[in-house]
């Protein structure tokens, strides 16, 4: 399967590691560009020292392609930035908001830039502003998400651009990036799938909370602040909601939230801590190695748009 | 005949679904009509928009964009722009 997202980004596969904070490491990304996909390491609010780090051992474990995620809202974003054009980084995404005023710093470094949207105007305006790809994520995605679902909000995006579009949001699997390419998308960005990598550094317990999710297992909180998240329910996320049910202020509800994800991501405290995941959590069951993940959904594409086409394609005439 | 405030106020009922008693030169966008970022961008596209012309495509940049708070603030960047009531 070979999409423009590979040839773009010089990658085997269509399939891309979301650059979640604290999860999207060296570990994790250098496994999943080895596994022909695209590894991400996410810079989350992390200080451009432990960046530099990261973007130093992900080049020492893999020689393939691998990118950095840049969340815009990090208080280091100046740094973070400064790094990425002394480490030669090749391809940044962006999450958290409309990078179009850091754009032509990345390309006159001949950087590739694909941020990630969750609304056609601003997927039109980076489109302009010289990105090379986007990301548009739906509201099933955990951590920090829109308000349009990915079936939806896709083909819209697709739609409304000439560049190639990634798909993000609700996919664990290979019907997963069928139903994306069907969709228009290039490719696909999967988060949740990869917090269960053998690779990925995530606590124990945080994993264990993924796999135990069901359909219905995730919640959006924060809404009142402009920045809602998802996460997998448990005692924050209930301390949260009834928060807002108080009315609390932002400052308060951002109070509650702050260094939860460290918390459950890296200390495994999955009651306290925030569990960010996605609601495909629930059809996650099993740990291993990212390249059997990324070679599965692969695979399992694959042999559906076969038996799809067998199946629907032609039939009038046969 | 149309002012270019009446031009913007109508965009700013559309998209930001205000009511026209809010929508005065000084309202501003975030602060009295909760518009939060995405809603900022579809703001500045449709502004782009009504006030491109087929000899001048009207082109707002991010850091313009970012000092756009208020109607009355868009009214004296468009007519920077040489934009004129008409």
């Amino acid at each position: 399967m070979r999409t423009a997202i590979c040839d773009l980004f010089g990658i085997e596969y269509p399939v891309i590691q979301g650059g979640m904070a604290w999860l999207g490491t060296a570990e994790l990304a250098s496994a999943v560009s080895n596994g022909g996909g695209l590894g991400i390491i996410g810079a989350g609010n992390a200080p451009p020292s432990w960046i530099r780090e990261q973007i130093r051992a992900t080049r020492e474990w893999t020689s393939k392609p691998f990118a950095l995620n840049i969340m815009l809202m990090t208080p280091f974003l100046e740094e973070v930035i400064q790094v990425v054009l002394e480490e030669g980084v090749s391809i940044v995404t962006t999450g958290g908001g409309n990078p179009g005023v850091y754009i032509p710093t990345f390309k006159e470094a001949g950087i590739k830039v694909m941020p990630v949207v969750s609304s056609v105007a601003l997927a039109k305006r980076l489109e302009r502003a010289g990105a090379d790809a986007l990301v548009a994520e739906g509201l099933e995605s955990g951590g920090h998400i829109g308000e349009t679902a990915t079936m939806a909000l896709l083909p819209q995006v697709v739609d409304s651009v000439t560049i190639p579009v990634v798909a993000a949001g609700g996919i664990g699997d290979g019907r997963g990036l069928a139903a994306a390419l069907c969709l228009g998308a290039q490719g696909v960005q999967l988060g949740t799938r990869f917090v269960c990598a053998e690779e990925c550094v995530a606590h124990p317990n945080f994993k264990r909370k993924v796999l135990e999710a069901r359909d219905r297992s995730t919640v959006a909180t924060g809404y009142a602040t402009g920045h809602p998240v998802r996460c997998i329910e448990n005692r924050l996320t209930r301390q949260f909601q009834a928060l807002e049910r108080g009315g609390a202020s932002v400052e308060e509800l951002e109070l509650l939230g702050q260094g939860k994800l460290e918390l459950a991501a890296l200390n495994g405290d999955t009651e306290e801590g925030s569990v960010m995941a996605g609601q495909i959590a629930g059809l996650i069951t099993d740990i291993k190695p990212a390249a059997a993940i990324i070679k599965e959904i692969v695979d399992q594409a694959e042999s559906i748009i076969a038996r799809l086409s067998n199946s629907y394609v032609g039939v009038r005439h046969g | 005949m149309a002012t270019i405030f009446d031009r913007l106020k109508k965009i700013v009922i559309d998209q930001l679904g205000a009511e026209e008693e809010q929508v005065v030169p000084s309202t501003s966008f975030t602060d009295d009509l909760n518009a939060d970022s995405l809603d900022l961008v579809e703001l500045v596209m449709a502004i782009e928009e009504e006030f491109s012309a087929d000899n001048r495509e009207l082109r707002i940049s991010d850091e313009e964009a970012e000092e756009l708070k208020t109607l009355q603030d868009t009214i004296a960047y468009l007519k920077d722009k040489g934009i004129e009531d008409e």
